[in-house]
């Protein structure tokens, strides 16, 4: 019995499957997996030399077990007509995934590739052309001579301001270092193009300037030094939930003491080595914290700010750090900007106010009491027993990153641990947890940096939502979910690109492609018409709007490399399926464009802009696009103490042979190639000798004030509106389902519990609601509406909801508003005001199959 | 031994081809597909909501857990179809998980599991839900664990 399709035996590897290594394709973490492949017919044997795992699988032991469930089995058909066993298991040598550890998410890598037998046959096969308003398969070629005869006409006209780009920025799930340099290359060496935005925000922008500015790349610390902190902080990041196996694997031992000995080697001698201390600073008491109470009783501390707070709150820390001494007056002296130093002094330490007035004013604002502040800053920086310093690693992710005040958020939360000098350290660090992986090289973007660099860049959403650019192109992103402020963003966009679908068809649409891509051209110039590319692995929210849709291939459909998040882990991820159908890699597709529109040029004689799009005339095969890539980085040969000056990414001097032969150790990047001997070495921990400026030292950054919300807020909080929308709403993600659930909605295994999105509830305001777990809400405000399921939680405390950010039957960011920080155009996804009211009656279904238990409750 | 087969096709021929390399069991794998042994586990009259009973099944070597869960539960048998009985290995990576208040929950990385919902998965790093145990109940009240409805963690095969 069962909800859905079980097995009670899998085929089992014969020793002669082919074996892959690669890494897993969802989250920051980056867990290393086995993929073995072998044709159907064959099977291996139970006992370990019998079968490709090594292993005796009738005798496991928990744990040092070899993992092998259901969801790590497929059969795939490949190009040559073959069906073929697909097996992706966690793999046992990863210095990420210790143990074979891997998540809920990953565990399903096999059963979401492509299959005409499964749900994922709904993967796009080929490129499809809106034609009398249905999609209609048309050839590759086909495609690109709409495609490019559209873009260049824009470009002849118009210019290439009025083609607007969403697309993917990062490593891991399909995309990597070779397709973020066929995207960068098309962009920004063939077209010129400034409206462009990156896949889970309106511009083109880092998430993190508020750090990097400062000289901090936001991926600093390694793995490792959560196994080694004294005091883990994470703050607006729910790593249980979001980067699984980073804290099983490596924060989890370390409250349960079991990495005490590993301390001991690492630290000075003498200096104390105990189980570390936890802080979690949210809103919510998410299950990172309620799993630590019970891993590390008395060993943690909740700071739960009023939403936007956080920077004050961390400024407070910082003052109280500066107030008990807790620095080195050589560290900074010697390592930071100290002219720089006392602008921050006064303006964010506030040290020309009474210490017990400005920890009140602190106090008010965030909500958060001024011991707790005090316990806090004990527990980060206070020198432990033996005078030895403290070592706090501080973990943020998203409820800083999407903030209001980005920049400042990120700013302060950095200068909290840089004044304690919890950075470049074994054990410490300030850094971003990660959400996805990363893989950025391209060539440079014509976009500005934050409004200290040029900036702010240009909101894309309002761009179009205007009425603005021509074409937009959307690759690898669902924005119609994923944006803010969506509802309105979608309606908009669903709007213009429909005025160009009935303009095309009227008098009849043209059959010949010179005339589409003329009629197209005629019909964005006499109306406010919007030709729509999406260029995706399924047909998205989005994508259903679009006139032209190019079918991508997928994770494990070729090689590709990343790096991990939280160990800057580079590996090669290796392929060993085909795509389905004629669908390409990003870096084909920009090259089939770029070639493509050479062509349209050479055929007119302009030599001069033809040429800017022969960059993709060399990439052969995927590590082509890598090593010429690697040309974007600057000089590599340099001493260890010189690492600061590298891009976090640089990978010069690494080729896939390299990666092959190092396997799941990889190589941490940045890496460098020994001046002496031209040896690659990888960097472990980054700022040990300096930091990422021009003199290399820290620079220090006086944050504002506290200046209450902005207008798009704080209308909700004033008069006859605080009543209408009584309830803060702030949002997120959920453990088992990855970003939009593109991969998992088709997996019954995720969608039988997590059916809808949903809100949480506190017990008190479900009460005065009349609402019950499992009910259906709508959740609403001017902005837009939702219908979410509901969970009653003590996570949330009354009066303030959580919506899950992303389901592919709805968004919290239909009510999330326009607001981006004037700095640096980041938006506050995280933070409104919304009503709630139970919708009638009830989905008996839903009730029946999706479970409400409280899933922070683990005692 | 390779060819282009339907789905249909390749489960059997699998079955055929398994046997023909004397791998000597069928590669028709959707639960239950053993031969799973008819086990008594206890008697309904003798269970007391919210108290787990620990029992093995298929074999010695696979611990399962037996509870009167005071809700209707998916596959629950008894007056208030509220019997249910689970492999107890976690289905992350195989410790014991505990009853503990009307859930499942593992003490190694904290997944939790409902067992009133079939052992879905509600918290957690483990990727599917606990193997639920098909239960009978004779017209003494005995109860008999009589099938798996999913793979035991850390084997290839139940049996
Ligand atoms: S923790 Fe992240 S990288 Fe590891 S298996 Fe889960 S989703 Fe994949
Ligand atoms: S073994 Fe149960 S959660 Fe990991």
């Amino acid at each position: 019995m069962a909800l859905f399709e079980r097995r009670d035996q899998l085929p089992i590897p014969p020793k002669n499957a082919k074996a892959h290594n690669t890494v897993c394709q969802y989250c920051n973490v980056g867990c290393g997996y086995k993929v073995y492949v072998w044709p159907v017919g064959q099977v291996g044997g139970v006992q370990a030399g019998q079968n490709a795992f090594g292993v005796d699988l009738r005798n496991q032991g928990p744990i040092a077990g070899q993992t092998y469930s259901e969801t790590m089995h497929s059969v795939i058909t490949m190009k040559d007509g073959l069906q073929y066993h697909v097996v992706a298991v966690p793999a046992k040598d990863s210095p990420i995934n210790r143990n074979g550890d891997h998540s809920s998410r990953g565990a399903t890598n096999a059963i979401a590739t492509w299959s005409e037998e499964r749900a994922t046959r709904e993967r796009l096969k080929y490129p499809l052309l809106r034609v009398g308003d249905m999609f209609q398969a048309v050839t590759w070629d086909e495609a690109m001579n709409v495609l490019a005869g559209v873009a260049k006409g824009i470009r002849d006209k118009w210019s290439d301001d009025e083609i607007a780009v969403k697309a993917f920025d990062h490593g891991g799930s399909g995309a990597g270092f070779e397709n973020n340099y066929g995207v960068g290359s098309l962009f920004f060496k063939g077209f010129s193009v400034k409206h462009i935005s990156i896949h889970n925000r309106p511009a083109y922008n880092s998430e993190v300037w508020g750090s990097r500015e400062r000289g901090v790349h936001e991926l600093n610390y390694d793995a490792s030094d959560a196994r080694l902190a004294d005091t883990i902080v994470l703050w607006g990041a729910n790593t249980y939930e979001t980067a699984s196996v980073f804290y099983t694997q490596h924060m989890l031992p370390n409250l349960q003491g079991a990495t005490v000995a590993e301390k001991q080697k690492a630290f000075a001698k003498g200096e104390a080595a105990e189980p570390a201390y936890f802080v979690v600073v949210d809103p919510r008491r998410t299950s990172s914290l309620t799993a630590a109470e019970q891993a590390a009783q008395g060993r943690t501390l909740h700071l739960r700010p009023n939403l936007g707070t956080d920077y004050i709150l961390a400024n407070a820390i910082a003052r109280v750090i500066w107030e008990r001494k807790y620095y080195d007056m050589n560290f900074l002296q010697n390592r930071t900007d100290m002219q720089k130093f006392e602008a921050y002094k006064s303006k964010s330490l506030g040290v020309g106010t009474a210490y017990a007035n400005f920890m009140a004013e602190a106090e008010s604002i965030t909500g958060v009491k001024r011991a707790d502040i005090e316990k806090a800053a004990d527990w980060i920086a206070k020198p432990k027993p033996g005078g030895a310093k403290r070592r706090t690693l501080t973990i943020y992710e998203k409820g800083m990153i999407w903030n209001m005040k980005n920049y400042d958020q990120v700013a302060a939360v950095v200068q909290m641990n840089v004044l304690s000098q919890n950075i470049g350290r074994p054990g410490t660090g300030v850094g971003r947890q990660g959400g996805h992986q990363e893989g950025y090289v391209r060539p440079a973007a014509p976009t500005p940096g934050s409004i200290y660099n040029g900036g702010p860049p240009v909101n894309v959403d309002k761009y179009l939502t205007d009425g603005n650019g021509k074409l937009y192109w959307v690759i690898a992103t669902n924005p119609y979910l994923s944006t803010p402020n969506a509802q309105i963003f979608r309606k908009r966009i669903h709007e213009r690109t429909k005025t160009l679908t009935d303009y095309l068809g009227q008098s009849g649409e043209p059959g010949t492609t010179q005339g589409l891509v003329d009629k197209i051209l005629k019909g964005l110039e006499a109306t406010e018409g919007l030709f729509l590319v999406v260029q995706d692995l399924y047909m998205t929210h989005t994508a259903m709007d679009a006139h032209l849709v190019l079918p991508a291939s997928a994770w494990g459909e070729a090689n590709q490399t990343s790096i991990n998040c939280n160990s800057r882990l580079l590996r090669l991820y290796e392929k060993f399926v085909d795509p389905p159908g004629d669908a390409k890699q990003d870096w084909e597709i920009c090259k089939m464009t770029a070639q493509k529109m050479a062509a349209l040029y050479r055929k007119e004689g302009n030599e001069e802009q033809a040429k800017r799009f022969d960059f993709a005339n060399k990439w052969a095969k995927d590590e082509d696009v890598f090593l010429d890539g690697a040309n974007e980085f600057p000089n590599n040969k340099i001493p260890e103490q010189e690492e600061a000056t590298l891009p976090a990414e640089c990978y010069k001097g690494v080729t896939y042979a390299y990666l092959k032969q190092v396997g799941q150790q990889g190589i941490r990047t940045p890496v460098r190639q020994d001046p002496a001997t031209g040896k690659l070495a990888g960097t472990l921990r980054r700022y040990s000798s300096k930091f990422g400026t021009k003199d290399g030292k820290f620079s220090w950054y006086a944050t504002d004030d506290w200046q209450g919300y902005p207008e798009e807020v704080s209308k909700y909080l004033e008069g006859e509106m605080a009543g209408k929308y009584p309830f803060w709403m702030t949002t997120g993600r959920a453990q088992s389902i990855w970003q939009t659930m593109y991969n998992d909605r088709l997996l019954p295994e995720k969608t039988t519990g997590l059916p809808l999105p949903y809100v949480e509830v506190h017990p008190q305001d479900a009460h005065k609601l009349g609402i019950k777990g499992g009910d259906i809400v709508q959740v609403w405000n001017e902005e837009g509406n939702g219908n979410f399921m509901v969970y009653i939680t003590d996570a949330v405390k009354p009066g303030l909801i959580f919506a899950l950010q992303y389901h592919t039957r709805g968004t919290s960011n239909s009510m999330t508003s326009g607001y981006t920080d004037p700095k640096t155009t980041i938006p506050w996804y995280k933070g409104t005001r919304v009503n709630i009211r139970k919708i009638s009656g009830g989905l008996p279904d839903i009730l029946a199959t999706a479970s409400t238990l409280q899933n922070n409750k683990f005692d | 031994m390779k060819a282009v087969i339907s789905r249909r096709k390749f489960v059997q021929i699998s079955v055929l081809s398994a046997a023909s390399l004397g791998v000597g069991k069928a590669a028709y794998w959707f639960a239950p597909s053993l031969p799973y042994p008819a086990l008594k586990v206890g008697n309904i009259n003798n269970l007391q909501t919210g108290q787990a009973v620990y029992f093995n099944y298929p074999d010695a070597r696979a611990q399962a857990i037996l509870v009167k869960l005071g809700r209707q539960a998916t596959g629950g048998i008894g007056k208030g179809r509220d019997v249910v009985a689970f492999s107890a290995a976690c289905t992350h990576m195989g410790c014991g998980v505990q009853y503990k208040e009307g859930r499942f929950v593992c003490p190694c990385h904290f997944s939790m599991f409902d067992p009133a919902k079939n052992g879905q998965v509600y918290q957690g790093l483990a990727s599917t839900y606990l193997p639920q145990i098909e239960l009978r109940l004779d017209s003494n009240g005995d109860i008999y664990a009589r099938a798996i409805g999913g793979l035991i963690w850390g084997r290839a095969s139940n049996i």
